[in-house]
């Protein structure tokens, strides 16, 4: 076997046509027979480097070296050719094939026109005895519980003589002692020689399987590091960046009346990020409360109970003292929520419709608007013209479809739709997520300007430096429970919020 | 109860029965060879109309029937693979394509028919020829038996051959495989390295070749002439039937026996002087009924489950 890095990332980089720069001057190596972590927040640029090792994409700067030689990327069969196996965060299995199939699709063994099944079962319980990995190859694949669908991918990544192994947020979907037993798996993988690389936000399962760590963070290698030489704080710190101070929102008042009240609410999901536990919050109006976590954490869960698009299966709320616990879509607007969804095309707006028709949306009903059965056209377009004026969408006219805006254009016609009137409760998810500097810093003003005429606002975002600047209040999510409620002050920084976001300290 | 047994039992009854299944047959199976890929060919109708179009045309120019069987056969997977060209290299929508496969297909044959004969109804002008009956020696002669499995038309014998062909196709070949995993999951497929377009395009292609067969039993045996529209719903009753046999090969061939002994049914009983009209309809209410009934079964079974 040859000495020296398996892999070698030299100065990759990665732009995309749209101009989106996901990756610059990457330069890392990877260890024959180790097991390599990569850290970094969601957009750090972890999937982009994953998707150029396997093959998916050829980067457009700089150059990946296997076993020391060049390697050509994003030729059909790279993985194949390298022995590089991956197991997706979402598994690439048939349902309604049986676990032998899906082991053998794409390289059946074959026995003149037919697939020699015999040699194709003993081929799965060899490969399933060799590494420890125990599944049944006869059982079809959607009768599997999920870890055990997580075995049926990893005996099918390393199916074809892999030597690298990559696993991609492999513990979003175990449970606690399910991740154990994959641990000792992977442990067992590594001293046979294998060598894995291990993409995860959680530190404590860093620390715990690899023994190297490369942290990432927007799109640059913040540094490669064993793991016994750096402490926790570090890596976080290696995570977050550096500290840098935002300008706070002041509150006018502390003592205005609680608008909305979730007492011990939780949520039944498969999916984490629809299962929220057992939370309690409560948000007074002028009062900007943000959530911080990592993407998954229970965020989507926390939104769509509170804009009636899934109930609670226990706990209580309430807006204004009203019970909302089994309110619907429309109920909720009627008790006065606004609501920015996080996807503008697809929840926010209707992408091939006009701008006007976008603007007027949930209007019905509204008689300056209306005649009778019919809209008022041109007082619909006198509206909508004066929402684009207010807002400063850059738009050709109210005719145009909402998709030929720029992401920061329609948000700011949503913003305009939502924030018309006053909403008694605004939920901002990702506001600003993809928006031009501009349109984000007015986004932020009319945000502010909502809760001080007297708007309860729950922030949501991925982006800490928009929470820092406008939330007074920070709750930390984790595994769908609140692991942190910190005001938000001077001290408060990205660096602070870390230990919690990782799962490695819990405060409330 | 013994007269019901003794007719069905009667050769006359079951060589009708088989008569009118062999279409389905075949076009139910190219169905279902379609639909497991994940691209439900809807054009299965225009398909068989073209094939016995086809059919007629060639065997009259050449005066063999084998080289028009075979014409059909072509001409049947070239119009699945031009589908599979739409849907997977223009990304046009399966359904639309399949309805608009299905009424250029009326068309273009009562063009073709009328260039061909200058008549728009039928091809009674063209000397065409006709697929012959298998006698199977020895079997011919046993009693009772003998005049019920001999005898038949060559592609009934085809149609049923190919239940079990279909049927281990699907589950014991590489590319039975690969339509199952794409129709399942293409997403999935793709991470295995099995293309969604390639195997959809053999699959269309196939399925065609049996439409053609299908289309040219019906000019080339059933009757011996083309007539306009002479598929008459067959490709739509075909695709009940796969719908019926539930996805399986066997039970898509319990679909079409059960259509056939429908249709044999309703040609019996105009012959005994109830209304034709009447009568004409059982065809089309049993797969309606029985796709009720399957329905309701299933959201009856889903409920006690959940």
């Amino acid at each position: 076997m040859a000495e020296g890095p398996i892999v070698s990332f030299r100065q990759v980089g990665k732009t995309y046509p749209n101009g989106t720069v996901a990756l610059t001057d990457a330069s890392f190596d990877i260890r024959r027979g180790s097991i390599h972590a990569i850290c970094g927040e969601n957009g750090a640029g972890k999937s982009t480097l994953m998707k150029i090792l396997f093959g998916l994409e050829s980067p457009s700067a700089g150059q990946v070296f296997i076993d020391g030689a060049a390697a050509d990327t994003a030729t059909p069969d790279f993985a194949g050719k390298h022995g590089i196996g991956m197991v997706h965060q979402h598994f690439s299995l048939v349902p309604i094939l049986t676990v032998t199939e899906n082991i053998i699709l794409g390289h059946e063994p074959r026995s003149s026109i037919f697939i020699d099944r015999t040699k194709a079962r003993r081929q799965v319980v060899e490969l399933s005895e060799r590494f420890d990995l125990a599944v049944d190859p006869d059982a079809r694949t959607d009768t599997l519980s999920v870890a055990a669908q997580q075995k049926v991918e990893i005996l099918k990544a390393l199916s074809r003589d892999t030597r690298l192994l990559i696993l991609d947020e492999p513990t979003a979907v175990l449970s606690p002692p399910e991740i154990e037993e994959l641990f000792n798996r992977l442990r067992d993988l590594r001293a046979a020689g294998m060598t894995i690389l291990f993409i995860s936000h959680k530190l404590h399962e860093v620390r715990a399987l690899a023994e190297t760590v490369t942290v990432l963070r927007a799109g640059k290698v913040v540094g490669t590091t064993p793991l016994a030489e750096v402490d926790d704080a570090e890596i976080t710190r290696m995570v977050m960046g550096r500290d840098v101070d935002v300008p706070r929102r002041q509150r006018q008042t502390t003592s205005a009346p609680v608008v909305l009240e979730l007492a011990k609410v939780s949520t039944r999901s498969h999916d984490p990020a629809d299962r929220i536990e057992d939370i309690s919050l409560s948000i007074r109006a002028d009062e900007i409360v943000g959530i911080a976590g990592v993407d998954g954490s229970g965020q989507r869960g926390l939104v769509s109970v509170l804009s009636g698009l899934m109930h609670p299966a226990s706990g209580s709320i309430r807006l204004s003292g009203a019970d909302m616990s089994r309110a619907a879509a429309p109920a909720w607007r009627k008790a006065g929520l606004a609501y920015l969804p996080a996807d503008r095309y697809a929840q926010g707006g209707t992408a091939s419709l006009s701008l006007a028709d976008n603007a007027i949306a949930g209007t019905d009903g509204d008689k300056a608007l209306q005649w009778g059965p019919f809209l008022r056209r041109g007082a619909i377009r006198q509206r909508v013209q004066q929402m684009i004026a207010d807002y400063a969408v850059r738009a050709g006219g109210t005719g145009e479809r909402l998709d030929s805006l720029s992401g920061g254009n329609a948000q700011k016609l949503i913003a305009a739709r939502e924030l018309a009137g006053s909403p008694k409760l605004l939920i901002a998810d990702q506001p600003t997520r993809g928006v031009d500097v501009a349109a984000a810093a007015l986004l932020h003003g009319r945000i502010d300007q909502a809760a001080r005429n007297g708007a309860a606002v729950l922030l949501i975002t991925a982006d800490l430096d928009e929470l820092l600047r406008l939330a007074d209040r920070v709750l930390v999510l984790f595994n769908g429970r609140i692991v942190a409620d910190l005001a938000n002050h001077a001290g408060l920084t990205p660096a602070a919020l870390g230990p919690y976001m990782l799962g490695l300290e819990k405060a409330s | 109860m013994i007269e019901f047994f003794q007719a069905i039992a009667d050769p006359a009854v079951v060589a009708t029965v088989l008569r009118v299944m062999t279409p389905l047959l075949l076009a139910a199976l190219g169905v279902l060879i379609s639909d497991r890929a994940g691209v439900l060919n809807i054009g299965m109708e225009g398909i068989m109309l073209s094939g016995a179009l086809i059919g007629v045309l060639v065997s009259a120019a050449t005066a063999n029937p084998f080289l028009g069987l075979f014409a059909a056969l072509i001409g049947g997977g070239m119009l699945g693979a031009l589908m599979a060209l739409f849907i997977n290299g223009l990304g046009t929508q399966f359904i639309i394509t399949g309805i608009a496969l299905n009424m250029a297909a009326l068309a273009a044959t009562t063009l073709g028919l009328f260039l061909a004969t200058g008549d728009k109804g039928m091809s009674g002008a063209l000397q065409s020829g006709v697929l012959p009956n298998i006698d199977i020696p020895l079997l011919g002669g046993i009693p009772v038996l003998g005049p019920l499995l001999s005898g038949h038309h060559m592609l009934t014998y085809v149609a049923i051959l190919a239940v079990p062909t279909v049927a281990i196709m699907l589950a014991r070949t590489p590319f039975g495989l690969h339509i199952r995993a794409v129709g399942s999951d293409p997403k999935a497929a793709a991470a295995a390295g099995v293309s969604r377009n390639r195997v959809q395009f053999h699959a269309l292609t196939l399925s065609g070749v049996f439409g053609g067969a299908a289309g040219a039993y019906l000019s080339m045996g059933y009757v011996s002439w083309f007539a306009q529209n002479m598929t008459a719903g067959r490709g739509f009753i075909a695709l009940a039937a796969e719908v019926m046999g539930m996805g399986t090969a066997w039970g898509t061939f319990a679909a079409a026996a059960v259509l056939g002994i429908a249709e044999t049914v309703a040609i019996t009983m105009q012959t005994k002087g109830l209304p034709n009209e009447l009568m004409q309809m059982i065809p089309y209410i049993v797969p309606a009924v029985m796709l009720t009934v399957y329905a309701a079964r299933r959201q009856a079974k889903a409920r006690s489950n959940s």
